[in-house]
């Protein structure tokens, strides 16, 4: 689906996504990268609009936004600084297993909080447990109406920000297939503390950390779905999250995209002429414009099946694997349009680059989406 | 591998490895985090003879052959590329300018100080050519007497600032930028020559790189290196022989994310094996090794062929580039694959081969497109 055959309720969502990421984001997105710093300024006025949560029910007070309005606010976010969105993203996602099994009251205050511009964080990644999720090691023992948290996660988006944390810890661990379980915690309950700080090659403006649990103590209510249903949540929700991380890559790319033709247009070569008047030039043009245009439609057409609730999960995972591969492809192919200048801090183009390349391995490495890929259509 | 390298070469390249792993290794880190040049270092890589391995004898050289050259850039990129660069920019570009066109007396003068590496040069071409006000920047060179007066910006001059003398380019025919250029060997402390700005970049930290304004720099027509107007001569005749120098560098970067991802992929257990079990990995380490062999055998052929003096080393030279810049990018990205979440820190080295590579990869824009030279060489039009 072209912007042309967007309704005009999405085309509204995308102008406003647009004039807002081009006048907050895209002004300082070099700076947040250089400083590492927290956006809290550009934060504050995405909930301002309303967007703290951009997948939060109405009845909630959210916007619940659809899958192709989020998609477009990712798409014009990521375009203006993909680190500013990895930031923003990560109240999207840490929404889902909350809405996939939080309890009325947990969710009603949960979203509350969100869209008055709380942060919240997923935290299933451990050092021992990466594409293998289901080797986590943290546990959760069940004491009464509580539970107690025990274990260490890491590479958690979000984590020194965090008023809330998704947590995935082990309950059955005689129970291998359904040793799991997913809970909420608040991020200011005794025994959480934030280690190390991930100091990263891009998305800087995202804060990237270690979460350390030491006897924390959470109420039982705080159990997102029922026991042993941990790793099949923690499924569910990337699988959901996977259409927004793909429409980002589409907006770094298209980035990369613009700032190497903005460049050819300028750039005079050795004889005098623009850089876009040579075929060698126009040709690598067309082919990063073909495979963004690809994965654009692959990432849209799977958010209609989402908003439509046709199974997606194949087409999400392809969507997300082509458009992080194409957009780190795209990004390196305008750095070296761009030459020197390109690799320069001057432009913006290098630090494209360095932001494309974590969404190759975030959200499920796209390893993991080819096994889910594979399984999918060997399956039938 | 069973390239036949000398007994010779053999050596040398042994020796690099050593010293690289010895001496520098331990400060790559802080060369990349302070961005400085690594002035010690660089005195210990000359004192290992490391910036004399071109040039004759008579000039403080050692003619260890290009291809040792080679070999040396490709084993000190393996371990610290922007010590690479320091090199690439200083021999093949600086003091290979020099020692190809300049006379006698500019040879005297400088070649032995830049051999003992006392003297660091640099290669001032490249311009912002897409400024809006790149026409006003152009430098340009105005003969008035016995002089030349030289006015203009510099942009991404690599070793600037560190460098003792620069080897500018300006146009001394403005009409005709390709053939109107002329080079210039112009010292750091010549009034007017100044250093504006240091440019920050993705990589290749340690290799200070920074834009130069020339303003009213007056220098004798002795300082005119070649003739007037063979500018792009020179730049030409170097830039096979410098792509092979960076097609080197890439591939001493790409030696190192093969060597990294094997380790992480041995050691590194999910689902209750090391990765590396994995067909997933088995495919990106195998296609790192295949190419990184073919690359190489490739590179030292067109070295051996520089050396010899054969004519066909500039088609091949830019038959390395074009292969060896895509599969040195390839390997690095993949590198960072293997490793997942932590290829991403900072804090692992497969991160900053990543901004490395790209470096030694984008930074010779400034020439044809290695496309163009093949084809053009291989079908006579």
């Amino acid at each position: 689906m072209s912007d042309a055959l967007l309704s005009p309720k999405h085309l509204e969502i995308q102008k406003k996504a647009r004039d807002f990421a081009r006048e907050y984001i895209m002004p300082v997105a070099k700076e947040l990268d250089a400083t590492g710093e927290y956006p809290w300024d550009i934060w504050k006025r995405i909930v301002d609009m309303g967007w703290g949560c951009m997948i939060a029910p109405e009845e909630y007070g959210g916007p619940g936004l659809d899958a192709v309005s989020v998609g477009l606010v990712t798409e014009e976010f990521a375009y203006a600084c993909l680190g500013v969105m990895t930031a923003v993203g990560s109240n999207n996602l840490s929404s889902y297993p909350v809405l996939l099994g939080g309890q009325k009251e947990v969710q009603e205050k949960y979203f509350k909080d969100l869209l008055a511009g709380k942060i919240a964080a997923f935290a299933l990644t451990e050092p021992g447990a990466g594409c293998d999720a289901a080797a986590c090691t943290t546990t959760a023992e069940k004491v009464g109406d509580e539970y107690i948290l025990n274990g260490t996660k890491c590479f958690c988006t979000g984590g020194g920000v965090a008023d809330y944390l998704i947590i995935f810890a082990v309950t059955n661990p005689d129970n291998r297939k359904n040793k799991l379980s997913c809970f909420l915690v608040e991020a200011d309950r005794p025994g959480v503390t934030v280690g190390s700080v991930e100091n990263k090659l891009g998305v800087r403006a995202s804060n990237t950390t270690e979460i350390i649990l030491k006897d924390v103590r959470i109420p039982a209510i705080n159990l997102l779905g029922n026991e042993g249903e941990g790793f099949k949540m923690a499924m569910k929700t990337l699988d959901k999250a996977r259409p927004n991380v793909a429409a980002q890559a589409i907006g770094g790319a298209q980035r990369a995209l613009d700032e190497a033709k903005e460049y050819v247009k300028n750039r005079i070569d050795a004889n005098g002429r623009p850089l876009a008047k040579n075929q060698f030039v126009q040709f690598k043009l067309a082919d990063m414009g073909m495979k963004l245009e690809g994965a654009r439609q692959l990432v849209r057409h799977c958010q209609v099946l989402k908003d439509l609730e046709i199974p997606y999960t194949m087409t999400a995972a392809m969507a997300k694997a082509l458009s992080t591969d194409v957009c780190v492809e795209v990004a390196c192919d305008a750095v070296e349009i761009m030459g020197y200048y390109g690799y320069s801090k001057d432009s913006i183009v290098e630090k494209v680059m360095r932001d494309a390349k974590i969404q190759q391995i975030y959200e499920g490495t796209n390893e993991v989406q080819r096994i889910v890929i594979s399984g999918q259509m060997l399956r039938s | 591998m069973s390239y036949t390298l000398t007994e010779e070469q053999q050596l040398i390249q042994q020796n690099v490895r050593e010293f690289a792993e010895e001496y520098v290794l331990e400060h790559t880190t802080e060369i990349d985090t302070s961005g400085e040049f690594p002035t010690e270092i660089v005195g210990q890589a000359a004192e290992q003879g490391l910036f004399a391995l071109l040039f004759p004898e008579e000039f403080g050289g050692v003619e260890a052959g290009f291809l040792s050259y080679i070999l040396t850039v490709e084993e000190i990129s393996r371990t610290c590329a922007a010590l690479g660069s320091i090199i690439v920019n200083h021999c093949s570009l600086a003091a290979e300018a020099i020692n190809r066109f300049g006379s006698k007396e500019q040879k005297e003068q400088y070649l032995p100080a830049m051999c003992a590496g006392e003297t660091i040069g640099a290669f001032a071409l490249n311009e912002f050519c897409a400024d809006p006000g790149y026409g006003e920047s152009k430098v340009v060179a105005v003969r008035e007497g016995q002089d030349y007066v030289l006015n203009g910006k510099k942009y991404f001059v690599m070793n600037g600032g560190a460098a003792g003398v620069y080897v500018v380019f300006a146009l001394t025919d403005p009409e005709n930028v390709e053939k109107g250029m002329s080079a210039f060997l112009i010292e750091a402390e010549t009034p007017g020559f100044s250093v504006a700005r240091t440019i920050e970049k993705m990589g290749l930290n340690g290799c200070p790189t920074v834009e130069i304004v020339l303003e009213n720099v007056k220098v004798l027509a002795s300082n005119l290196l070649g003739k007037e107007n063979e500018g792009m001569k020179i730049v030409q005749t170097l830039q096979p022989m410098f792509k092979l120098a960076l097609a080197a560098q890439t591939l001493g970067i790409a030696q190192s994310a093969l060597e990294n991802s094997i380790e992480y992929a041995k050691q590194r257990v999910q689902f209750g094996r090391p990765i590396g079990k994995f067909p997933a990995i088995q495919s990106m380490i195998a296609e790192m090794a295949a190419n990184i062999h073919i690359g190489r055998l490739a590179l030292y052929d067109a070295a051996e062929m520089v050396e010899k003096g054969e004519e066909e080393y500039e088609v091949k030279a830019s038959m390395v580039q074009l292969f060896v810049n895509k599969i040195g990018q390839k390997t690095c990205l993949d590198a960072i694959q293997v490793h997942g979440g932590y290829g991403y820190s900072q804090e692992m080295l497969v991160s900053r081969l990543l901004r490395d590579v790209k470096g030694t990869i984008a930074i010779d824009s400034a020439s044809e497109f290695p496309e163009k030279i093949i084809a053009q060489n291989i079908m006579g039009l």
